[in-house]
């Protein structure tokens, strides 16, 4: 079985009703046919998403608490500085931001697969699929 | 199917052997279920836990996407 590593857009649609992912990303964090990580730069995207756009400082316990979950299944995995070497060279190699590299990065180590609601940069160019196509 | 060699103590190795006895199994097939039973419990562990934090979703105005990287730090 696949781990499904999660970006951070994922754990926040989740937890947005108006989100047009919203259904997806709930199910597919409630899903316990698959296992799921996401990368330690998770718990700051998603406090700052959180307390700087939704202005909902509230949200940040049960977000990081996600986090935590997953630390319990798949895991929350570290962005040493290998990892972020690859991230580097794949974020050159991809015209990406070093941040969203490293989730591609941690595909590239350990044959994840990454789970993403940037359609932008990383769902149109084969990098992540989104939450609907990850089973 | 990938062939590996596990080390464990004497007493958990008597332990899983007494249950290959029990079952009529092999070692190879008792450790399978044992891992695959964890792992599944693991899962269902965080489904259930995360589903109870889902709760507290709120209405936010979607795009997550994009505000993850609106928020991130600037170069």
């Amino acid at each position: 079985m696949t781990t499904l590593l999660l970006d951070a857009s994922v754990l926040l649609a989740a937890f947005d009703s108006e989100d047009d992912q919203h259904e997806q990303a709930r199910a597919l964090l409630e899903d316990d046919e698959v296992t799921l990580a996401t990368l330690d730069l998770a718990r700051y995207e998603v406090a700052n998403v959180a307390v700087r756009a939704w202005r909902a400082p509230d949200s940040v316990a049960p977000l990081l608490a996600t986090v935590e979950r997953l630390e319990e299944d798949g895991g929350v995995i570290p962005s040493t500085r290998p990892l972020l070497s690859l991230a580097a060279e794949l974020a050159e190699a991809h015209r990406i931001s070093v941040y969203d590299a490293a989730y591609v990065a941690v595909v590239a180590e350990r044959a994840h697969r990454l789970v993403s609601c940037d359609r932008r940069d990383l769902v149109s160019r084969d990098l992540a699929v989104l939450p609907a196509q990850a089973h | 199917m990938p062939k590996v060699m596990v080390s464990m103590p004497d007493e958990l190795l008597a332990e899983v052997d007494a249950e290959v006895r029990r079952l009529g199994s092999t070692r190879s097939a008792v450790m399978r279920d044992f891992a695959d039973a964890a792992l599944r419990r693991r899962r269902e562990g965080r489904a259930v836990a995360i589903g109870a934090l889902l709760g507290e979703a709120g209405a936010h105005g979607g795009r997550a996407a994009e505000l993850v990287k609106a928020t991130r730090p600037e170069p």
